[in-house]
């Protein structure tokens, strides 16, 4: 046996068959469907068209391998900058962060940083965030104002920019006999979509909205712009950046490491829905998974989704199985009297929580009174480590003073907490990044509960190796029908 | 040691799930008849299904002990079904929890208002009876301070003060009356499994409070309570009986 070939586990030494005895002590738990909201009867009274909720016919996308070096190799780190990062849209911050003419948001993807601009027409422009002279970055990452100047001065030689880029003043610009360079700040796409300021640093990227489609018609119901920020925090993780987007995209893992959430959620139940290059799932909250027995008191943690939509918990005498639909007749029937209006939203949108990943690095949980955002961001130089974003939002009650948003924190992996179920995720990505590398595994072996992670890799080949799967906004200069495996020879692990 | 259960007639609150269903079992075991009592009218008959068997009496009914009327009336035909009442074991509890002031008024109208009920409808039965006997379901969260100051575990302190009294008022009738305090008790679909589950770090804070570093069973506190409630414990009366494998710290003098 060659000395790079790993020991199979040959199974058990007892007479029945392994297969058989792994079937029956492994078989996921048999459940009643939870009720989900029906076309003409979702108790919406909005006049938009609403969140679609029919399921969509699951892509055939094979049962393939996900090869483990996608995580751990610089040579497929370096097709995705070339073809994938610099040719998708990306959020930069929030619109509403940035409201004033000089306001702007600096963010950092991979090696290269961005800086959005409110101008004086109130539009949104976006830059790289480099000096034009010797290549200093104009401004830090984070929020920040041009000031009373509204101009951006380079605090090398005091370069300095106006809003819209161009030259405001050049030091001693005589002394350049071969003048200014030719653009001032190198202007990227830039769109506001969703209260979000979004870019490209692709030249030929299709419209904002091409590329969203068709997330606007999902989201838009949740009015994004009705909600105030409460976390906003970025931890340097351990882990290659899809490690983290896979981690979102299944349930599958709740038994694993949220065992919490068993009585929370119903793990099982969850409706996959595929699109183009986005996707999601849909989670019925304020329900217990098959996977635990009926408690004789309500679950603390469904408690508090009683207690946020003001609903008695002490005295509620229906069976737990029914309290989700009750939250939804409950807030139905009393949001508009607390400022909270639901009206785009169906039913199951006031409980459940309507995951979904807007391709390549944001993962949204969406919920009517808030919602979370997980930005996914790659590390300039090393495929074992990303930046994590968390966002969240919160509603803020029609009427009620718009609060300060929370100020921005960040640290590195488990310095600090960022709540149970996440600090669950974070202790367990280093480990499955370790993992990539070993000689012992090949790759990502994928279940029927894990369809969106088997959708994210057949997007990012898209990009990657070109396929006439992604009809419209495909980059262009990606070569077509390109060799799928020629990287793995070009660089190593 | 026979408890001198056989055609005893016992009737026991809140008996489809843990305790007070290992509590039915076990009496019905020692051939006792048994009317017992919950929420649910399906599990009340799939109960009613698993424990019943040819040589003794068991009835069940379902019914809400919050409701004061009808529960009277489910008494009054718990005796009829078995021609009288020689034990009596109020089980059902509102649950400890602190979500608002509703829990003091859940607790006391549950916890204590059906225990006192019961207890005042069924002695005269206990008293016909000669050798009647009450087991009131008390809790470690009494006698010492446990997680919050939640209105079960100061309930279950009157509890277990009326017990005593009541056993002082009604010793002279032959009626015994007894509390036992059971500790953490493990069991599927019960408080300490979601614990488990929900609360790791909680759970472990528990098991770690017991010496052996074992959580009771319900076979365990059961066997408890049937002794206290059986002919075979007669001469134990006003006691608080705590049964927790020593998950309480204090000195009881």
């Amino acid at each position: 046996m060659p000395s790079d070939t790993p020991m199979q586990n040959g199974g058990t030494a007892t007479g029945a068959n392994p297969a058989d005895e792994l079937q029956a002590r492994s078989k996921s738990p048999a459940f009643t469907p939870v009720p989900r909201v029906k076309a003409g009867a979702d108790g919406r009274s909005g006049v938009l068209p609403g969140t679609p909720h029919a399921k969509e016919p699951d892509p055939e996308l094979g049962h393939d391998i996900i090869d483990q070096r996608r995580y751990t190799s610089p040579e497929f780190m370096r097709l995705e900058w070339e073809r994938l990062w610099t040719k998708v849209w990306l959020v930069a911050g929030r619109a509403l962060d940035m409201p004033d003419p000089g306001d702007y948001i600096a963010t950092e993807v991979g090696a290269e940083s961005i800086m959005a601009v409110r101008q004086a027409d109130g539009g949104v422009r976006a830059f790289y965030n480099v000096c034009q002279h010797r290549g200093n970055r104009l401004r830090p990452c984070g929020r920040g104002s041009a000031g009373t100047s509204q101009s951006f001065k380079c605090l090398y030689h005091h370069w300095e920019y106006n809003l819209d880029g161009s030259y405001r003043r050049i030091p001693d610009v005589d002394t350049f006999v071969q003048g200014a360079p030719p653009h001032g700040l190198t202007e990227i796409k830039c769109e506001v979509w969703g209260s979000f300021v979004w870019f490209s640093m692709n030249p030929q990227a299709p419209p904002l909205a091409d590329y969203l489609a068709p997330m606007q018609q999902h989201l838009d119901p949740y009015h994004f712009e009705r909600m105030v920020q409460t976390r906003d925090i970025t931890v340097e993780w351990d882990c290659n950046w899809k490690a983290s987007v896979d981690a979102f995209n299944e349930s599958y893992h709740v038994q694993g490491i949220h065992p919490q959430l068993l009585w929370y959620l119903h793990d099982l139940d969850i409706q996959i829905d595929c699109y183009e290059r986005h996707n999601r799932y849909l989670i019925p909250f304020g329900t217990l998974s098959p996977r635990v027995r009926k408690p004789n008191t309500i679950p603390d943690s469904i408690k508090s989704i009683m207690k946020a939509a003001g609903m008695d918990t002490v005295d509620y005498d229906e069976p737990i199985a029914n309290i989700r639909r009750d939250v939804q007749k409950h807030k139905r029937a009393t949001g508009a009297q607390l400022g909270k209006d639901y009206s785009e939203l169906n039913d199951d949108q006031l409980t459940d929580d309507y995951h979904y990943t807007i391709f390549p690095n944001l993962s949204l949980n969406l919920h009517a009174d808030d919602f979370w955002v997980f930005r996914q961001r790659p590390h300039a130089t090393d495929p074992n480590k990303m930046f994590y974003d968390i966002w969240t939002y919160e509603l803020v009650p029609q009427g009620q003073e718009w609060p300060k948003r929370a100020k921005h924190q960040t640290w590195k992996h488990g310095e600090k907490s960022i709540g149970l179920v996440l600090d669950q995720d974070a202790a367990n990505l280093p480990n499955v990044q370790a993992g990539m590398h070993s000689r012992g595994f090949r790759g990502l072996w994928l279940g029927r509960q894990e369809l969106r992670i088997r959708h994210f890799h057949k997007v990012i080949d898209d990009y990657l190796f070109g396929s006439g799967a992604v009809a419209s906004g495909t980059p262009s200069g990606t070569p077509s029908g390109a060799d799928r495996d020629d990287w793995k020879t070009r660089g190593g692990t | 040691m026979d408890l001198g259960l056989r055609g005893r007639k016992a009737i026991v609150t809140g008996a489809t799930k843990g305790i007070g269903r290992g509590v039915v079992e076990l009496l019905v075991a020692e051939g006792a008849d048994v009317a017992f009592c919950a929420r649910t009218a399906d599990e009340v008959a799939d109960a009613v299904a698993a424990i019943k068997r040819p040589d003794v009496n068991v009835f069940g009914e379902a019914v809400n002990v919050r409701d004061g009327e009808a529960y009277k009336a489910w008494l009054v035909r718990a005796v009829t079904a078995l021609g009288g009442c020689d034990i009596f074991i109020p089980g059902v509890s509102g649950g400890a929890a602190m979500d608002s002031e509703k829990n003091w008024v859940r607790n006391f109208e549950i916890d204590m208002l059906h225990t006192v009920r019961g207890c005042e409808a069924l002695m005269p039965h206990l008293e016909k009876s000669g050798s009647g006997s009450i087991v009131i379901i008390g809790s470690t969260n009494a006698v010492e301070t446990f997680a919050a100051p939640m209105a079960y575990n100061a309930i279950k302190a009157g509890l277990i003060t009326y017990a005593k009294q009541l056993s002082q008022f009604v010793g002279k009738k032959s009626v015994r009356v007894n509390a036992v305090s059971p500790g953490p008790i493990y069991f599927e679909g019960g408080a300490w499994e979601m614990i488990k589950g929900t609360q790791p770090k909680f759970y472990d804070w528990a098991i770690k409070q017991v010496p052996s570093g074992k959580l009771g069973t319900v076979e365990e506190i059961a066997r408890v309570i049937v002794f206290i409630a059986s002919p075979a414990a007669s001469l134990i009366t006003g006691a608080n009986v705590v049964a927790d494998n020593g998950f309480t710290k204090r000195v009881q003098l």
